[in-house]
């Protein structure tokens, strides 16, 4: 490719001047090939619109407000148990999961869950500006 | 480069043959539009006069402001693939005639999109990664880099230092009567450009799903539609003809959002869920803001 150009640029070097740049010529090589190789163009993923699930979307959002308030939006979301309808930073969440969740998480995995609280509370609440 | 020498040389030719181009009202040939434009000589039926013969088949229950009037429109029938209106209909204008306010359909829609969001990605950190609780070799003397373990960021199969923790959520509510907005304004827009229809009831003759595509077709309905009735249950013949056609859904009044609006291009509304919905979006204009939430039983709410 940049051998190409390399040549293409002599070429137009030539049609613009007379035969005094003739041998000027130069080629020129980066030295690496192109990684990414392919046998043709690849082809764009064919995407349906209109399948079950992007037809159906975000019906049941208003059920508060058209279903009697019987139940919230909230319920409909999919989401581990100490998510659902709750929003939180990472520390926040950690908190939330242990409390919810913790007695039955596995033993490695409470452990790194502790050992991350414990780090997020000391470098929020003792390190940086906002203390 | 080959690119460049070709535009430069070919501006100085394009600009000769384009003088020698026909004219004023002929578009470009290189004019590109877009597949989904809608054609705008569609069918638009003239709303109806006020000395129309049909009768008026719907008022409005709740009380219309002084200075507003009622809107009207047809009322159709989906017995017969070419029919002519049955009736006229009256909806109240702080639902179906509000201002086009683009902002809160943009905010109930993003709100839609987010809301439900969870985002699963995560990553370790560098004291999740198994191993590296060594250190890998001696702080001086080695020759090498001091490191105090094999998992730190800057090793490769090292923990990540910043990035996605966990199961994250989006949840926000936006407030109640923005969402009851959004959903007016949705209903107008689809009113004023004509995509809102209105039927008697949801008979079908036959549970063909050709005889509704070519209904929806002969009375340019438009690509997609959305049919939105109070009943628990539907018609079967409905149903049968629905279950195979991706473009045409069916939904519950209860199911009614924005997002959904926006997607189908048509909006067929039954009688009662015109009443339905007119009682439940007209309550939030006049009601007393909750000393606790809605969900608990209050005196005079149903």
């Amino acid at each position: 490719m940049s051998a190409l150009g390399g040549l293409l640029r002599a070429g137009a070097s030539l049609c613009q001047s007379a035969g005094t740049l003739l041998h000027t010529a130069r080629t020129i090589s980066t030295g690496t090939y192109c990684q990414i190789r392919m046998h043709a163009i690849p082809q764009p993923k064919q995407v349906d619109r209109w399948n079950e699930k992007r037809s159906m979307y975000g019906v049941y959002d208003n059920i508060g407000i058209l279903g009697d308030f019987k139940a919230h939006p909230k319920d409909l979301i999919i989401a581990p148990c100490w998510l659902k309808g709750f929003k939180g930073n990472e520390l926040q969440r950690l908190i939330r999961k242990k409390k919810m969740v913790g007695d039955r998480m596995m033993t490695l995995e409470r452990h790194n869950l502790e050992k991350r609280i414990r780090f997020l509370y000391r470098r929020f609440n003792r390190t940086g500006k906002h203390r | 480069m080959f690119r460049f020498t070709v535009a430069v040389f070919g501006r100085g030719v394009a600009k000769r043959f384009c003088s020698s181009f026909p004219a004023e009202g002929a578009l470009p040939p290189n004019l590109h539009l877009p597949a989904n434009l809608v054609d705008p000589s569609r069918l638009r039926r003239p709303p109806p006069l006020a000395d129309c013969s049909l009768p008026l088949l719907r008022r409005c229950d709740a009380a219309v402001p002084a200075h507003l009037s009622p809107m009207q429109t047809w009322v159709e029938s989906l017995l017969t693939e070419d029919g002519e209106p049955l009736g006229l209909a009256q909806l109240h204008p702080d639902v179906f005639g509000v201002n086009p306010r683009m902002d809160i359909l943009h905010d109930v829609e993003k709100w839609q999109r987010n809301y439900k969001r969870v985002s699963h990605a995560h990553t370790k950190v560098r004291s999740e990664v198994r191993g590296g609780g060594k250190k890998p070799w001696r702080q001086k003397g080695s020759g090498k880099a001091r490191h105090g373990s094999i998992r730190s960021p800057i090793w490769r199969g090292g923990g990540v230092s910043h990035g996605p923790r966990g199961p994250t959520s989006y949840y926000y509510m936006l407030p109640m009567k923005v969402r009851v907005q959004g959903l007016k304004v949705a209903l107008s827009a689809k009113m004023a450009q004509d995509y809102l229809h209105v039927v008697d009831s949801l008979n079908v003759p036959t549970p063909d799903s050709q005889y509704l595509q070519d209904l929806i077709r002969h009375r340019q309905w438009g690509e997609s539609v959305l049919i939105v009735d109070v009943a628990e249950e539907f018609p079967e013949n409905l149903l049968r003809a629905t279950a195979d056609l991706k473009k045409v859904n069916l939904i519950p009044a209860i199911g009614l959002n924005v997002h959904s609006m926006l997607k189908h291009e048509a909006v067929v509304l039954t009688l009662e869920t015109i009443k339905f919905l007119e009682d439940k979006l007209l309550w939030h204009d006049q009601r007393y803001s909750p000393l606790y939430p809605f969900r608990l039983p209050y005196r005079d709410l149903p």
